[in-house]
């Protein structure tokens, strides 16, 4: 009993920190550019296939399964590409809509979404057939009792380590004091010489990049990646950022346990439950918001005249 | 003899105004017609280019677009009569092509469902991301009814629409509190439980769907039979390009009178300045909620009569995408815009059907289509008008 008890709420732990990787970027991007990514989740869930190609290349050429450091690099390569990526797709398309009216770019980061995945379908080798993939961090390590898997140890405490090095170079850094001016004031920023176009390529790369760990982690914890899996991470992780409160980096945390909680609490409780995990989740989403329709953390907006 | 004079000149710009009419109506018609039955897609590519080049003339020559537009108010009754016409002869001149017929009423759902996605997003700017689980309410409802009750399409349909209302009116009344990207995300969440529900609920047969929905009759003539109209005999599908012409036809009456009504004077106030409009006394609220209540009850209206057209509905003719696709119809085409929207309709319905040729990157095509038609031009294909009061 106590067994399953401790798993369940490492289930959640690591459920709740792969999405508050990727709603993190939700609310950073929000925050910054003023501007809903919807094709985050998809950005997000390029790592996997990046790190997959990556691993394979490698291994090829050497021959034999792949090293401890072909994966480490292969990660890593993931992590830095995608972040990269990002940059390229703010240039490409989401800086034509950071003027537009709100829909337009809701619409046209759906519809890059949409390109993302169908371009991971065609170029990828069987794109469309789901890919497995092996945990980065295999076997084990038992605590009073309890087996735990190494695997959710790490991914809980990358995804720590990454979300405090976030906060700490947001609240702590001289970067970190540029991105809030930006936010608050693109034209003033750039009155005391901040470039808001550089900042909002750093962003992106960061926002990018944590998403990409995030991906990473979600794949290796289903064991297996297609390329319509980020439909559910992007839905999922954009209704913790606006669950959380759209802009606060705190709320995109707790919404993403909030959001991770209901997930394991159904799975494990109710019957059939798997199937109903997202009819659970988003009636949660409608809640929240019909009672804190700012989100939990976000800022009333106060109309002045 | 200066009465005279001018009387000619009046009865010459009348003859010139129907003639404007006449050439725009027809040409419009025949155009439809070459695109929906080229087969090689050069000639669709062609055709496409053809209305870009048209569409760029009409943005370069307002003189001239203002003069077709004072025919068509000049002559509405004229421009009406002909238009009903055109649409009532259109199957004839199909040489019998089902494939064409189909698209037709496909494009002529979708046309419904961006008209009633116009009410909320292009007159009163309220996002909508659940117009498709309304259209799959409306499908699932009526079909559960003639499946189960043996209740009558002429039944079903009133009632499918007012169930999906309902359901409208719930998902309404969220957005008395949230709006912008929380509203957007509420419709969002409203979307996937709904396609969730009927994936997993027993009764709407879970991810196989429903199946066998019976054709409608109508005074013993059963719309899965051919239509024979004056010794002429056109395939089963006329009969419900009929039926979805007509509440094509109905929809943009409704459109029509509301954007003319105090209602869509204060959907307009509200997207103008919420703000403003609360200070005039507008009850934003009820105008709100009332936007997608008419929403949900068109989408009822139009997933009815898909339901017993296709005879099969299952939880995927209903997802997210389907919503987005309406949505980018609506923007595309230009936002509080009835041609407009119905052009979008149209345009995007039959785009991704008459590029078969590229048939595995279709949906890639169509991503990158919407995303370049937003950049290039945002205000969509035909931009929203000024209202326009006396004379």
């Amino acid at each position: 009993m106590t067994e399953q008890l401790v798993q369940q709420l490492l289930n959640w732990i690591t459920l709740g920190s792969i999405y508050a990787l990727v709603a993190v970027g939700f609310s950073l991007l929000f925050g910054v550019l003023n501007i809903i990514h919807f094709s985050h989740g998809d950005v997000s869930l390029l790592a996997p296939f990046l790190a997959l190609a990556a691993v394979q290349t490698v291994s090829a050429s050497l021959g034999g399964s792949p090293a401890v450091a072909a994966i480490v690099l292969a990660v890593l390569f993931a992590v830095i590409v995608t972040g990269l990526l990002g940059v390229v797709l703010y240039y490409l398309v989401i800086k034509r809509f950071q003027n537009a009216p709100a829909m337009m770019a809701l619409v046209a980061t759906v519809a890059l979404g949409i390109v993302l995945r169908e371009l991971i379908r065609h170029l990828y080798p069987q794109g469309s057939n789901p890919h497995a993939v092996p945990r980065l961090v295999p076997g084990s390590i038992e605590v009073l009792g309890v087996t735990i898997p190494a695997f959710n140890l790490v991914a809980i405490l990358v995804s720590v380590l990454s979300v405090g090095l976030l906060f700490y170079m947001l609240e702590r850094t001289r970067l970190g004091l540029h991105i809030k001016a930006v936010s608050q004031d693109r034209d003033a920023a750039r009155l005391i010489s901040i470039s808001p176009a550089r900042i909002f390529q750093i962003t992106f790369f960061i926002a990018s990049a944590i998403g990409a760990i995030g991906g990473l982690f979600f794949a290796g914890y289903a064991g297996i990646v297609r390329f319509d899996f980020s439909v559910d991470v992007g839905l999922i992780g954009f209704s913790a950022a606006v669950v959380g409160g759209l802009g606060s980096m705190p709320g995109a945390i707790i919404g993403s346990l909030l959001i991770a909680g209901l997930d394991t609490l159904v799975q494990a409780t109710v019957p059939n439950g798997a199937s109903y995990r997202l009819v659970f989740v988003f009636l949660l989403v409608i809640c929240v918001l019909v009672f804190r329709p700012a989100g939990l953390l976000g800022r009333t907006i106060v109309e002045k005249v | 003899m200066s009465v005279s004079v001018t009387a000619t000149r009046r009865t010459s710009g009348a003859a010139t105004a129907l003639s404007i009419v006449a050439l725009t109506e027809i040409g419009s018609a025949a155009f439809l017609r070459q695109f929906l039955l080229a087969e090689d897609w050069r000639v669709v590519v062609g055709l496409l280019g053809f209305f870009a080049i048209v569409l760029v003339a009409l943005q370069r020559l307002p003189t001239v677009e203002a003069r077709i537009e004072g025919a068509f108010s000049a002559q509405g009754r004229f421009a009406t009569l002909l238009g009903i016409a055109i649409v009532l002869l259109f199957p004839f001149l199909l040489e019998k092509s089902t494939y064409a017929l189909h698209l037709l009423i496909i494009a002529q759902l979708y046309a419904v469902l961006a008209l009633a996605l116009n009410f909320q997003l292009g007159s009163a700017n309220i996002p909508n991301f659940a117009t498709g689980a309304s259209y799959g309410i409306g499908a699932y409802a009526s079909a559960l009814l003639a499946l189960n009750w043996d209740v009558s399409f002429w039944l079903a349909l009133p009632a499918a629409a007012v169930v999906a209302t309902i359901f409208g009116f719930v998902l309404g009344v969220p957005s008395m509190r949230t709006r912008d990207s929380y509203l957007a995300l509420v419709t969002i969440a409203f979307g996937v439980v709904v396609h969730q529900l009927l994936n997993n609920l027993e009764f709407t047969g879970g991810p196989n769907g429903l199946v066998g929905i019976p054709a409608p009759e109508l005074f013993g003539h059963s719309f899965a039979s051919p239509l024979v109209i004056f010794g002429h005999s056109l395939p089963s599908q006329a009969n419900f390009y009929y039926l979805s012409a007509a509440l094509v036809g109905v929809s943009i009456l409704f459109a029509a009178r509301l954007h003319h009504s105090r209602i869509g004077l204060a959907w307009n106030a509200l997207r103008a300045d919420e703000l403003a409009a609360r200070c005039q006394g507008i009850n934003a609220t009820w105008y709100k909620v009332l936007a997608f209540v008419v929403d949900a009850f068109l989408a009822g209206f139009a997933g009815t009569i898909y339901a017993f057209y296709v005879g099969f509905i299952s939880p995927d003719n209903f997802t997210f995408l389907v919503s987005v696709t309406i949505m980018t119809m609506v923007i595309a085409g230009g936002m509080d815009n009835t041609l407009g929207v119905i052009v979008g309709a149209f345009l995007l319905t039959m785009l991704p059907e008459k590029l078969r040729a590229f048939s595995d990157y279709r949906i890639l095509f169509f991503g990158v289509t919407v995303i370049a038609f937003l950049m290039i031009r945002p205000q969509g294909i035909f931009p929203q008008r000024l209202r326009r009061y006396g004379g």
